[in-house]
């Protein structure tokens, strides 16, 4: 009734990569929009006229960080959302096992008073912290100029919303077993004004308004979150030595996290310096100017732990050593 | 099992609001990123969206999910399904997903603006869902299309589409880009999940899923299903907005934003599902027609969900009743006429008994429409292929990208909507499309249509130059899918036998 059709292996797009693409690929790049035209991103007025236009510009266009083909990333997990969900929801069943095994055996009435201070003035008040991460991942998938990169930041946000949850959830936890305490009251006033907090909070209040994109994940993803989630690692060290091992696991989850999204961040610093020698120099200034910010607030936070000597040290000679792995 | 219910923490998680003090706030949430509307931040933090699920209880629903979608379709990719199928679904499914799966997937980005830009932790916490969400149905779309790629190779444009020039992808760029990409977090919350999540989702998802049943495509059917479920949640984000704006000085805002966002996607809708719901759904499995469902789902539940909130329904109430029963028809002489400029095999659905269906639903349609088609037939019928092309270009509207159109036959009121500015003329199809245009000249009059960009040198004079800026390679430009064979139904029948079937 009609003409033959003609068949295709696989999209035009990948179809120069001879060889089979993964599923991955199918169903991850060349999504974007909104890298096609310096002037006009979005389809509507060219810049300087419409203010988004503008902003995409300026802060994507002419970033300092380039690539002539952004949307050839790939995430080196090559995570797809189906893949993300099921994983998680593995996770998550793990999760919800620990808090049960926990609070059956009545794991916080154990609690010692002072372990019992430093989880009311370190560990809850986390859950603003996830907030800012949370919103750092979504400036950063919305500003993305590849379909690829969007997926990454996509997933990261919904991790950082994951551990927000988690952490509210063990508030309200402690909050029963010790309502005489602050928990689930005073985590905000912690954030706004404990000594121990102002370094991280500043850090990521800057970084959050870091808008050239690629700036934005030098600073959100190679410094702040880095820094960040290690004083995460220390806390959950200094657990074990008080006998909360249920923070001590829950934080080791959190951090298997964290460690995926070093290595799509590791793996895009490798692109952009493999495709152009200056990302090298862009990125290390960056990294440098973000740094000292870092170190600053990580020292701030480990200062308050107890029992916790030369953990600053720690944690900033772990961020540093992901900075030296980057290929930078 | 010793576990605390949702309700005993998940309030919590919403006190998620600080006061910068490294940063100045606005440098936080500057424009045009935010927009708080001079509305006090604890009017914001009382955003409390009517359908609550945690991170925990989504990945596990939405796995459960992707099981169910994805094992149907491991079923049926077996089942020849695609080969069997008529020529008007797989126009069908090809204007589906060459449309839908970029664009669903670029929605990721519009939630994520509300995620990083609003002030209120609780649609923040709702639309990280959306972001995933709308990964989901980008993916899971892409997948689905890509089994229908070693089969027929038009399905390439579900991957390449994003990236062309073409003027149905321009049209619907344009739209989304204006209501999703370009506005604040609180307007796009706003006009992305009333004006089109809410709006018309059902439309695509739930009308189109009930044919795709009908059809025998259980592949397409569940996907759609399943999609339609992430939308019905996600899309509760723009209720408590509207409702926050109304109750603090700003119905006026709310008003408008609803108007534009609801006007750019009916023009889309109607374009898009209009022609796939009332010409492209074979006869014998229509559930209804876009008029039936518009009526029903759009005008009626969408029209009370406005007033309900405190909202006017928009001034254009008429003219959307007028237009739901011609702006498509109109389009979809238009698609067919000019089928080359399009990368799937257009369908004219006006054999016989079609138009006893289209009359049946739309009557006048014979002695409007039909007469166009009438004519086409009558060029196919004895050879004149090239007649059925016109020459001229259409005229496309400075607003939603597609023809301007009016009602063929005795109806034919043309009226010239259009706006001077900078010694250049603006077209528009409708009163609304102008009206949107004249509300911010600034934001449109630098856009070019497909047609501008003919007479400003932006494309090339060489015929081929028109299909090269699109994209388009010579393997790649419409004909019809039938290859005029529906037009043998009309042979069947005398000159006074035709003139009863088709009124």
């Amino acid at each position: 009734m009609t003409a033959k059709l003609r068949g295709m292996k696989t999209w035009s797009k990948l179809a120069k990569n001879r060889r089979r693409p993964s599923e991955y690929e199918i169903v991850t790049t060349n999504l974007q929009t909104r890298n096609r035209h310096r002037d006009q991103a979005y389809e509507l007025s060219p810049a300087p006229d419409l203010a988004m236009n503008d902003w995409y510009r300026k802060h994507v266009f002419d970033s300092p960080l380039q690539h002539d083909d952004w949307e050839e990333f790939r995430d080196p997990d090559s995570l797809i959302y189906r893949v993300y969900t099921r994983s998680q929801d593995g996770q998550e069943e793990y999760i919800d096992g620990l808090l049960n095994e926990h609070n059956l055996i009545g794991h916080d009435g154990d609690l010692p008073p002072e372990w019992l201070d430093t989880l009311e003035k370190l560990y809850t008040p986390r859950r603003y912290l996830q907030t800012t991460l949370q919103m750092g991942a979504a400036y950063l998938l919305q500003i993305a100029p590849a379909s690829t990169i969007t997926a990454c930041g996509g997933f990261q946000e919904g991790d950082e919303f994951r551990w927000l949850q988690r952490i509210v959830y063990r508030t309200r936890e402690l909050q029963i077993a010790h309502p005489d305490r602050g928990f689930g009251t005073r985590e905000r006033d912690h954030w706004e004004n404990e000594p121990a907090w102002q370094g991280l909070r500043e850090l990521m209040e800057r970084a959050l308004v870091a808008y050239d994109w690629g700036e934005s994940f030098v600073a959100i993803n190679l410094v702040a979150k880095v820094a960040a989630d290690e004083t995460l690692r220390e806390l959950a060290s200094t657990a074990r030595r008080f006998r909360d091992p249920l923070l001590a696991s829950l934080a080791d989850n959190q951090l298997q996290d964290c460690d995926r999204s070093r290595r799509w961040s590791a793996g895009l610093v490798k692109f952009c310096t493999d495709a152009k020698e200056e990302n090298k120099a862009v990125i290390r200034d960056w990294i440098d100017q973000w740094t000292p910010l870092a170190r600053t607030a990580i020292t701030a936070y480990c200062a308050a732990l107890p029992e916790s000597e030369h953990s600053a040290e720690s944690v900033i000679a772990r961020m540093q050593a992901y900075h030296r792995s980057l290929e930078t | 099992m010793a576990l605390l219910q949702m309700e005993e923490w998940y309030d919590l998680a919403r006190e998620t609001n600080w006061t910068p003090r490294y940063v100045p706030e606005d440098e936080l949430y500057p424009l045009p990123m935010s927009n708080d509307f001079g509305i006090p931040v604890e009017k914001w933090e009382s955003f409390d969206e009517p359908y609550k699920v945690t991170y925990r209880d989504y990945v596990q629903s939405q796995r459960d999910k992707d099981i169910g979608a994805y094992s149907v379709k491991a079923a049926l990719a077996r089942s020849d399904f695609f080969r069997k199928a008529s020529p008007h679904w797989k126009a069908l499914l090809a204007l589906h997903f060459s449309a839908v799966c970029w664009a669903e997937f670029h929605s990721a980005s519009a939630f994520a603006r509300m995620t990083r830009f609003s002030r209120s932790p609780g649609m923040r916490n709702m639309a990280t869902f959306g972001t995933l969400d709308e990964i989901r149905h980008g993916q899971i779309q892409i997948y689905f299309a890509y089994e229908f790629l070693k089969h027929d190779a038009v399905f390439d444009w579900c991957h390449k589409s994003s990236k062309t020039e073409n003027w149905i992808i321009i049209s619907l760029r344009h739209a989304l880009d204006d209501i999703a990409h370009t506005r604040d977090a609180t307007s796009a919350a706003i006009m992305l999940n009333m004006g089109l999540e809410q709006a018309f989702t059902n439309l695509q998802f739930v009308a189109l899923s009930a044919d795709a049943a009908k059809c025998g495509d259980h592949t397409f059917a569940t996907m759609l299903q399943s999609i339609q479920t992430d939308e019905a949640r996600h899309a509760q984000i723009g209720e408590p907005m509207v409702r926050i704006m109304v109750e603090n000085g700003r119905k006026k805002e709310a008003q408008q934003m609803v108007e534009i966002a609801f006007w750019r996607m009916w023009k889309q809708f109607s374009a898009l599902s209009g022609i796939g719901m009332d010409y492209y759904t074979p006869l014998e499995h229509r559930e209804s027609s876009l008029k039936d469902f518009m009526e029903e789902w759009v005008i009626g539940q969408f029209g009370r969900t406005v007033e309900a909130l405190g909202l006017d329904l928009p001034w254009y109430w008429d003219i959307l009743k007028h237009d739901i029963s011609t702006f498509h028809h109109a389009n979809q002489i238009g698609v067919y006429v000019y089928r080359a400029t399009e990368w799937w095999r257009p369908i004219a659905g006006t054999s016989p008994e079609e138009r006893e269906w289209l009359e049946e639903k739309y009557p006048g349609w014979n002695a409007t429409y039909g007469k166009c088609w009438d004519t086409i037939a009558d060029n196919i019928r004895h050879g004149n292929y090239d007649k059925t092309v016109p020459v001229a270009p259409p005229l496309i509207c400075n607003m939603c990208g597609l023809e301007v159109t009016g009602t063929a036959g005795e109806n034919w009121q043309p009226v010239n909507h259009h706006v001077d500015i900078d010694d250049r003329r603006y077209h528009f199809c409708s009163e609304p499309c102008k009206w949107i245009f004249e509300l911010e000249p600034e934001r449109y009059k630098g856009h070019k249509s497909i047609i501008d960009r003919v007479f400003d040198g932006t494309i090339g004079p060489e015929p081929d130059d028109f299909y090269e800026y699109m994209g388009q390679s010579p393997a790649e430009r419409g004909v019809d899918g039938y290859d005029y064979q529906w037009i043998d139904g009309y042979d069947d029948l005398s000159s006074d036998g035709l003139k009863r079937a088709v009124g």
